[in-house]
């Protein structure tokens, strides 16, 4: 008898599981075993998935399809909430290019940033690690207190990068306060963080076998040869990691912009988020939960497109040398 | 990885003898200017990342009128260090404090205890769709956190939880997807004959987990710790739509009003703010020193990509 033929016998009742002895038995008695021990292990998150990832799903699904402040009963209105969203909105359209610029430069920007440190600090000199932690620290600090700190330092009156500015005799700025060098400056005051990529970039590169570099180095390939031939293939599953986890703390950034800009000047750095807050949490008098609600869903579904988009070109230029294990 | 020891005996590679010496004797003498380069390179970089912080305290230490010069000095006319006392005042700041130590340290327990469980499930634990679980939990980490906060905040009202700390913490104690993943990678990477040596010894699973996995992954959930200790310290989104009442307010929020208020009016009193803002980033700082040795090797596991 097969071994699945066994299972079908035994959950019809035909034979009594317990009392057949041998082998078979003892190991399907085991994976019972491991089953309810398994469940048991990861039942905090199969609870936490469904209070916090599949309720919510379905909910919000349906919120999304009323008229409804948060506090009164949600009264149905079909896809109002979505037509008003995609034609009606004057900055739906603005706060998701906004969200797109924001994406396409700050990922970029601090994944090579965040890389190079990395390769500049995996080395074996004194004194390594003390960069290593100078580099990382902005991470470690809480970002509510950081911001204030840059929203300050970038006061065009009182800010001290103006006045560095001007010490160089460079033209000043206005930061945050002009709607053409808000987002930029958004953008910058977050490459300050990138010590957070550095530091698993730096991880990455310490599991790279250093034969790898001997075998480089007796094949008489430079340093940057090296580094696009060696070093950035063995890291590439790495990339992909950072990759997606950025794109997705991109389209998810608030506290920047609750902090910074507020969403303006000019709604210039109003982000999807950032909107979605507003619409649904401070709207004065008239909270828009089923709005914001609706605008959520756009939002999800833009991110699982270019993650999905992402995953599917990673085949073509992540390194994977456990392809054939699992 | 962890401390993966097994090093083979280096293959003796097709580099004669001669090839050999003469490698390293072209390279030595840029190689001293490299070196210089370097350090050179990383002090320019180190000093920008750290000048944004020293004048952060070069405002906390300033007076009143020095804060309101133009154009500002980079350095205090005189030292006022009572503005580490008196910034505080401003705000309920041990009230707030107690708040976020509070929440904090209950999310930090949480998420490491739910997480290191669920990890060492899906990694150790040969059960029927552990693959199918592990991939449900990998992908709820991409799905934005703002999709569930609208439904909860009607849940948590109708099971009158809105407004008080559950919201903050019982998410915690439901496994982080980001730590599980973690945690999970981190438990592939441990030898399973130490398992089986154990289940012969007849240890079972919940043994296993808690007396042999818990001191070997200490690089594993001491990261976790920083972590979560950071995120629930810095949260500032959740405690703003969760909580209504002043008095319940984390740390977060109270630095984020304290500025808010004042933003805007010609006297803003950023002395005080900054020497606030000291305290405030402190704990979080001493944690990661003190966790520091043990940062790389619990992200190392990150590094190990997708075993």
């Amino acid at each position: 008898m097969s071994n699945s033929a066994l299972t079908r016998e035994v959950r019809l009742g035909t034979v009594p599981a317990d009392s057949s002895s041998g082998p078979p038995a003892r190991k399907r008695r085991s994976l019972r075993r491991n089953n309810r021990v398994g469940y048991l292990f990861i039942a905090p998150s199969i609870v936490g998935f469904g209070l916090f990832v599949a309720y919510p799903l379905v909910m919000s699904i349906y919120y999304s399809l009323t008229r409804w402040n948060g506090v009164t009963k949600p009264q149905f209105i079909g896809l109002d909430n979505y037509v008003y969203m995609l034609t009606k909105d004057p900055v739906f359209w603005i706060a998701v290019r906004n969200t797109l610029v924001f994406a396409v430069i700050s990922v970029p920007v601090s994944l090579i940033a965040g890389l190079a440190l990395a390769v500049l600090l995996n080395r074996k000199l004194k004194g390594v690690k003390i960069f290593r932690t100078i580099f990382f620290l902005p991470v470690v600090l809480p970002s509510i207190a950081v911001l204030t700190m840059w929203k300050y330092l970038f006061d065009p009156q009182f800010g001290l990068a103006n006045q560095i500015l001007s010490w160089l005799h460079l033209p000043t700025s206005q930061w945050l306060s002009s709607a053409d060098t808000a987002m930029p400056t958004v953008i910058l005051i977050g490459v300050w963080g990138v010590g957070g990529t550095m530091i698993i970039f730096l991880a990455g590169l310490q599991n790279v076998p250093d034969e790898l570099y001997e075998a480089a180095k007796l094949d008489g390939a430079g340093a940057i040869r090296t580094f696009f031939s060696v070093t950035l293939p063995m890291i590439t599953p790495i990339l992909l990691l950072q990759l997606i986890l950025q794109i997705n703390g991109a389209f998810q950034t608030f506290n920047q912009i609750a902090i910074l800009t507020q969403g303006g000047p000019d709604n210039s750095t109003d982000l999807l988020m950032y909107k979605i807050y507003t619409d649904g949490f401070t709207s004065v008098n008239n909270p828009l939960m089923g709005y914001a609600t609706a605008e959520v869903w756009f939002l999800f579904i833009l991110v699982m497109i270019v993650t999905a988009f992402t995953f599917r070109t990673s085949s073509m230029w992540v390194y994977n040398a456990n392809e054939t294990r699992n | 990885m962890t401390t993966m020891t097994t090093v083979a005996p280096k293959p003796q590679t097709a580099g004669s003898p001669p090839n050999r010496r003469k490698a390293p004797l072209s390279v030595r003498v840029p190689m001293h200017v490299s070196r210089l380069a370097w350090y050179l390179l990383c002090a320019v970089l180190a000093v920008s990342m750290i000048f944004p912080l020293l004048w952060m305290l070069s405002i906390a230490l300033k007076s009143d009128t020095d804060i309101n010069q133009l154009p500002p000095d980079l350095l205090p006319k005189e030292f006022i260090w009572s503005n580490f006392i008196d910034g505080p005042k401003q705000i309920n700041f041990l009230g707030l404090l107690g708040n976020t130590v509070t929440i904090t340290v209950l999310v930090t327990v949480g998420a490491v205890l739910s997480s290191m469980l669920v990890g060492y499930g899906l990694a150790r634990v040969e059960f029927t769709g552990r693959k199918v679980w592990f991939y449900v939990f990998t992908c709820s980490i991409f799905l934005p956190g703002i999709v569930g906060m609208i439904p909860l905040v009607r849940l948590y009202i109708a099971v009158h939880l809105y407004d008080s700390w559950w919201p903050l913490i019982l998410p915690a104690f439901l496994g982080n997807p980001i730590f599980t993943f973690l945690a999970r990678q981190y438990f592939m990477t441990i030898p399973m004959s130490i398992d089986e040596a154990a289940t012969i010894d007849g240890a079972g699973h919940w043994r296993i987990f808690t007396r042999i996995m818990f001191p070997l992954t200490k690089p594993l959930w001491i990261t976790m710790a920083v972590m979560s200790f950071q995120g629930a310290w810095n949260d500032y989104l959740s405690p703003l739509i969760y909580l209504t009442t002043d008095s319940k307010y984390p740390l977060s929020l109270g630095m984020a009003q304290f500025s808010g208020s004042f933003a805007g009016v010609s006297v803003t009193p950023y002395n005080y703010y900054m020497a606030t803002n000291f305290w405030y980033m402190l704990p979080p700082l001493v944690l990661f020193f003190l966790a520091q040795r043990y940062f790389m090797t619990g992200l190392g596991s990150l590094g190990g990509g997708t075993k």
